[in-house]
């Protein structure tokens, strides 16, 4: 038996998956825990994931990326078990083979064009040199970067790196996709990508796992979320249930313009604003009990109106108010 | 069964080269893999240009025995009066007395003219003796039948070389046997052999051997992890032994040919320059060959060894510095004292073994021409490159034939080497990677 050095033909058969079970879920925490030292980053966490797109959101170091260490095999529980298409990850990482990951970290091989990094990682699960290019190829158009396959990773924006850890997750087309925090620090053409990307992947009949700080973000993709806090899961399900608590609360939007009376007029006029401040030179806040609309309507208004805006800011709109009402019941 | 066999080692093979290709690439575009491939070669180079300073400085002929004076002055050699029956120390006897006269030889002519001839030593009773007497000083008529075997083994006029229960080995000499070769054939050689054995294993085998994993191969794993890469490496189907494999793999595609080419580029420069018949000496390629083998070995072993540290503990390379320390050592000890048993529990020790092994495959003559060229008894003028060489020339360890010790001591190597990475695939694989 000779060591394949041509690399034609095929080796194992990338297009038959591993079986998969449908009865095993795809992601199980069973009674979980995890500490370093005294510091508890997870405690008694049960879940049970399969299918469709699920939001993982939590403020930093509510215990996301702890959760998705655990996952990827990288840490070991403290007690508990994970198991991932019912294989312990820490210890065999074989199901890996239909697993992809975005890491957070946004760290990459700058000196590889796009086309060469993918293709690396696309060799890793067993696929010849040419299948891995042809795979390449498929996910970097999947992901929007056909015109940027032989470009090195270095001169790319972060939006389009973030697409970069995306595509090098889709290759082998895996049954899980967790993407860990993928919309930080994208501009906004580079979210609305992902995000279709994301839901795209969720009508694929693919597992989803989305990492997430920010509420909106989630909202925008799915309806499932599972909401950490202090380690521990707060919420679980769907988005509509929690967000209906939270609408009873007005919420505020400060917008940074140079002509802010004249924008606070405008915003008047909008569904859903239920008043609206001038809290200091070139400042507009607006008040509302429906987030979604307002924010969804903003966009066209002030392209409209010529509006000139440095700033768009949610105070309350953060995780951690909400997370507050929540656990409190009360205000933040 | 045979079918999967193969699919599960296209599988294996195509991580691997996946892996090895990345971590080639990787060194390929880093500038600190040239710089230190650079600095390496200039080391060697500047190494090589004392060889050929050396190689090119003229060899004074000297006259050991006394045969070119005149001690009566009567302008006869002494050799010469010798040889036809005068007495060298009476000016009014002497060989223009004949009928015909005889013309005196000039001295440089009795300068060198009994060297020794190593291709007719025999062993004899487990000592081996050698010598032959071109000149007659010893089996000359007027020499004394008892001073013609001084050394009492029998044999009339040739020089034995023992072996003493320690490993030592010196020699007895019958007279005057062999005592005034060609300096200018047998110093060279000595500065050659010498020059060879200490380039090799302390310039290639020990510095490359050494510095080059220590630069190159401690960042496989660690600087991977520091920088948040290895991520994706290990979000893949591939167990963590063999991302340590692959990745110790993609190293030797670079070093392994680095290293041969700078042997190579050293065989040619010496071949070129060393004493010998023919413009280019090529009957040390066998030597090279063995440092080459034992280069690589130490890169294997050595860069299995700092990548596990890298793996360790972030500051792991910190423990290279004892470690190398202590190689350091067990080189010297190699030579010094070949048959401790330290040296068994080095890597060093075990790679310096193939050379000393070839060095007796290549060199037939090796260790009757280290005893002659390192004794004053015999040869006052070998001085401090035969002691050099004699110092840098050491018995393999085992008691076997040279290829048997190569063999065990690549053997040895490579099971070492794979120890190193069964204990490093265990601890990266209880490391948890945040």
């Amino acid at each position: 038996m000779m060591p394949d050095l041509s690399q034609v033909g095929p080796a194992v058969d990338p297009a038959a998956p591993v079986p998969v079970d449908s009865k095993v879920p795809a992601v199980v925490f069973d009674h979980v825990s995890k500490t370093y030292g005294r510091i508890h980053a997870l405690s008694n966490i049960n879940l049970a994931i399969s299918g469709g797109v699920t939001g993982i959101l939590g403020l930093n170091g509510a215990g996301k990326s702890t959760l998705f260490n655990l996952l990827m095999g990288r840490c070991r529980p403290s007690s508990g078990e994970v198991r991932l298409f019912g294989i312990d990850p820490w210890k065999d990482p074989s199901p890996y083979a239909r697993v992809g990951f975005v890491p957070e970290s946004e760290k990459l091989h700058d000196w590889m064009t796009a086309g060469d990094f993918v293709a690396t990682f696309a060799r890793l699960h067993g696929l010849g040199r040419e299948q891995a290019q042809a795979e390449a190829e498929r996910v970097l158009t999947f992901v929007g970067l056909q015109e940027n396959i032989h470009s090195e990773i270095g001169r790319f924006s972060k939006g389009m790196r973030q697409r970069v850890k995306i595509a090098h997750a889709l290759v082998n087309d895996p049954d899980l996709i967790v993407l860990d925090e993928p919309l930080t620090g994208c501009d906004p053409l580079a979210r609305t990508t992902i995000m279709n990307v994301v839901r795209e992947l969720g009508r694929m009949g693919r597992t989803v796992l989305v990492s997430s700080h920010i509420l909106h973000e989630i909202e925008r993709i799915t309806e499932q979320i599972v909401l950490l806090h202090h380690g521990q899961v707060l919420a679980l399900g769907n988005v509509h249930g929690i967000r209906a608590r939270l609408d009873r609360i007005p919420h505020r939007i400060l917008i940074h313009t140079d002509d802010a009376n004249r924008l606070a007029k405008t915003t008047l006029d909008l569904e859903h604003v239920h008043g609206v401040l001038l809290p200091g030179e070139g400042k507009v806040e607006i008040l509302t009990h429906d987030l979604g609309a307002v924010h969804s309507a903003l966009p066209s208004l002030l392209v409209n109106g010529g509006f000139n805006v440095h700033r768009i800011d949610n105070p309350d709109d953060d995780l951690e108010s909400i997370i507050g009402h929540l656990v409190g019941g009360g205000g933040a | 069964m045979a079918d999967e066999a193969t699919k599960a080692w296209a599988a294996l093979d195509r991580k691997a080269t996946a892996v090895a290709e990345f971590t080639l690439r990787q060194y390929r575009t880093r500038l600190s893999t040239w710089v230190v491939v650079g600095c390496v070669a200039v080391a060697l180079g500047t190494i090589l240009l004392f060889y050929l300073q050396a190689m090119s400085e003229e060899v004074v002929a000297v006259d050991n025995d006394g045969d070119a004076s005149d001690p009566d002055g009567d302008g006869y050699p002494t050799g010469q009066e010798v040889s036809l029956g005068t007495d060298p120390y009476f000016a009014l006897d002497h060989p223009g007395n004949f009928d015909p006269p005889v013309a005196p030889d000039p001295p440089e002519r009795w300068i060198d003219e009994d060297g020794p001839s190593f291709s007719n030593a025999v062993v004899l009773d487990g000592s081996t003796t050698f010598g032959v007497d071109d000149d007659g000083d010893c089996s000359g008529a007027d020499v004394p039948e008892r001073s013609k075997d001084s050394n009492g083994n029998g044999e009339a006029c040739d020089i034995v070389l023992r072996t003493t229960y320690s490993g030592a080995s010196y020699m007895l000499s019958d007279g005057a046997v062999d005592e005034d070769p060609s300096e200018a054939a047998l110093l060279p050689e000595v500065t050659h052999r010498a020059f060879l054995l200490g380039y090799g294993k302390l310039g290639v085998v020990f510095i490359v051997g050494i510095f080059v994993p220590l630069f190159l191969a401690s960042g496989l794993i660690r600087t991977e992890i520091a920088s948040g890469t290895m991520h994706y490496m290990l979000a893949k189907p591939i167990a963590r032994g063999e991302v340590l494999l692959y990745r110790m793999l993609g190293y030797l595609t670079l070093v392994w040919p680095v290293s041969a080419a700078l042997v190579l580029l050293s065989a040619v420069v010496t071949g070129l320059a060393a004493p010998g018949d023919g413009w280019l000496r090529v009957s040390d390629l066998g030597l090279w060959l063995a440092i080459l083998l034992a280069t690589w070995l130490a890169l294997l072993v050595y860069g299995m060894l700092f990548m596990t540290l890298g793996v360790m503990w972030r500051f792991g390379i910190v423990l290279a510095i004892p470690f190398a320390a202590w190689e350091f050592g067990m080189a010297f000890l190699s030579m010094g004292l070949p048959s401790s048993p330290l040296l068994r529990v080095s890597v060093i020790g075990w790679c310096l073994s193939i050379i000393d092994a070839a060095t007796r495959l290549v060199w037939k003559d090796h260790d009757l021409f280290v005893a002659y060229t390192s004794d004053g008894t015999v040869w006052g003028s070998a001085g401090p490159p035969g002691e050099a060489l004699a110092f840098l020339t050491s018995n393999a360890p085992f008691d076997l034939s040279p290829t048997w010790n190569i063999a065990i001591a690549v053997l040895v190597l490579l099971l070492q080497a794979g120890l190193i990475w069964l204990v490093g695939a265990a601890l990266f694989n209880g490391k948890e990677i945040a």
